[in-house]
């Protein structure tokens, strides 16, 4: 019931009457970190202190902290202030969001430290390292190859195990499980570093972010068509639950089916148990796709990085996959000896998610028009307004935005030098885009109880979204991702 | 969550689906979206997506 009431949360207020939304407080969130690992430009290490795991094979050796400024105070005081400033910030949040402050410190409590176990162990040896030059320096005679961010995978199958086999656990943590939260963070804090790599191939991500438009809109046009007819007529379903479910599959999961829900005036129920649906399936394409792209397409990065933006559901899983999907591609060719540059997959997977954010209240905006117009007409004093798109944009994407194009212009108007002030600034922010990334990872597990949505009966709901997805969404957005990216390369690394 | 607050099985909500066929106006929006959606696709691959290419 976790799953259910998390998402209930999200329903319950309308956006004018909370006192903070989601997507405003990932913001302030996102934008607190960003302006504070900015102080390096004026010559102040504000978050130097922040820990973060290395490749290990001693566990005594396995965190450091981000400057050497700070090494003195010793790695276990800085990985415990790490944890006081994130729960600080968080809790803060929560509290603006009108949550159980109590409940949500004992939940966020434990969420971190298994997030943060989990990405000590995928930084583990063993696990972690891709080339034989790292092999020879830590002295070890195999890995798995599976880079550091394989902490993202163990975080999401803990929490996929604590919500299957130990759900009073996951009810216990719910107040603290919120991927929409965490992703939307990590998006903004996500903004500065792109920009950083953007300022040094500005010609490239003009392609990336051009294309990346160009493919969103062939993916709405078509996508959601189909879903929605597929839906309707093969399945039977009403208008009130095709129009969510099509968003839903089709577009961007939990936000999409939501907002679709929001413009045909459906009943509560229905995008919560599309959403429902949406978290358990993105959790199973976050599981496969990027293996999958490893497979076959590890000599086409950007071609895999939009095919995870186009293909994956909600916001957390589909930059998830792309994280996951830039570690195991990137290592696999560091071990043919090509370097690339990090970021650029997740950057270009980023880059779809976020357009097709952008697009969700203009397309919620057009089916409110057509439902309210030919549909169900609305009476008298209920008329559509243009602010609806307004209400349903996606703020946190403005953060986003505006942590982008605050680097670029900082960093094309800047010396080299300062170039690479601004790079070590967001390298210390990345930290904690890092670790709300394992939040986000961990909260999606923790959603996942299959075995609760089972025994609701939505085996009819799953049907539509096995068939469009698997028979049609993800060969559609592999399609679009190689007519768009075919044979654009990030940069190798300097 | 009390028991009158728990929402409706899902199962249950499913099973009460009516048959509601596909009017004029949904026809028109997948038609209209369908045929965008590949007439800009022919577009874009026919151009060689030169358009969308910088400094290369």
């Amino acid at each position: 019931m976790a799953q259910q009431t998390a998402l209930q949360g999200d329903l319950a207020l309308s956006p004018q009457a909370r006192p903070l939304t989601e997507d405003w407080l990932a913001v302030a969130l996102g934008a607190a970190i960003f302006l504070l690992a900015l102080s390096l430009l004026a010559g102040v290490d504000l978050l130097g202190w922040a820990t973060a795991p290395r490749t290990w094979v001693e566990v005594g050796k396995s965190v450091r902290q981000a400057s050497p400024l700070y090494a003195s105070y010793g790695t276990p005081t800085l990985l415990i202030a790490t944890y006081l400033f994130v729960l600080a910030l968080t809790s803060i949040g929560a509290f603006l969001l009108g949550s159980n402050i109590a409940k949500f410190v004992m939940g966020f409590s434990v969420v971190y430290w298994l997030s943060y176990l989990a990405w000590l162990l995928g930084n583990y040896a063993y696990v972690a390292v891709t080339t034989p030059a790292e092999m020879q320096r830590l002295a070890i005679g195999w890995s798995l190859r599976l880079t550091g961010e394989s902490g993202y995978l163990i975080a999401l199958l803990l929490g996929l195990a604590i919500a299957n086999f130990a759900p009073s656990l996951a009810r216990w943590l719910d107040e603290a499980a919120r991927p929409e939260l965490y992703i939307k963070t990590a998006i903004v804090i996500l903004g500065g570093f792109l920009a950083v790599k953007a300022a040094e191939q500005l010609s490239l991500a003009s392609t990336v972010m051009v294309r990346g438009l160009a493919a969103i809109i062939e993916a709405y046009l078509i996508y959601w068509a189909v879903v929605y007819f597929i839906a309707r007529k093969w399945f039977g379903f009403s208008r009130e639950w095709a129009a969510p479910l099509a968003s839903g599959i089709s577009i961007c999961g939990v936000s999409a089916a939501i907002a679709t829900a929001g413009a045909i005036r459906a009943r509560p129920l229905v995008p919560i148990m599309v959403s429902s649906l949406v978290v358990v399936f993105a959790m199973v394409e976050l599981l496969i796709l990027p293996f999958l792209a490893r497979a076959f397409l590890a000599d086409q990065p950007l071609v895999a990085a939009a095919w995870m933006g186009l293909a994956v559901k909600t916001d957390g899983a589909a930059v998830a996959s792309g994280a996951v999907t830039e570690a195991l591609l990137l290592g696999d060719a560091a071990a043919r000896g090509v370097n690339w540059s990090p970021g650029w997959v997740l950057g270009t997977t980023t880059t779809i998610k976020v357009f097709i954010d952008i697009f969700i209240g203009f397309w919620s905006f057009l089916l409110a028009y057509i439902w309210t117009r030919h549909i169900e007409p609305r009476r008298a004093g209920d008329e559509l307004s243009s602010r609806e798109i307004w209400q349903r944009f996606p703020k946190f994407v403005l953060g986003f935005l505006a942590t982008f194009l605050l680097v670029l212009g900082i960093g094309l108007a800047a010396s080299p030098a300062t170039l690479k002030t601004i790079d070590s600034a967001m390298a210390e922010a990345n930290i904690f885009r890092q670790l709300f990334f394992l939040f986000t990872f961990f909260s999606i597990g923790l959603l996942s109880d299959v075995r609760q949505l089972w025994q609701e009966g939505i085996g009819k709901l799953a049907a539509v979204y096995v068939v469009s997805l698997f028979g049609f969404v993800i060969w559609v957005g592999l399609l679009i991702s190689w007519l768009f990216f075919y044979g654009i390369m990030p940069p190798l690394a300097r | 969550m009390s028991k009158d607050q728990r929402p409706p099985r899902i199962g249950a909500e499913l099973a009460k689906i009516e048959a509601e066929p596909l009017l004029p106006i949904e026809k028109k929006l997948l038609a209209w979206s369908l045929i965008a959606g590949v007439v800009l696709l022919g577009l874009l691959v026919w151009s060689g997506n030169s358009a969308l290419t910088f400094g290369h």
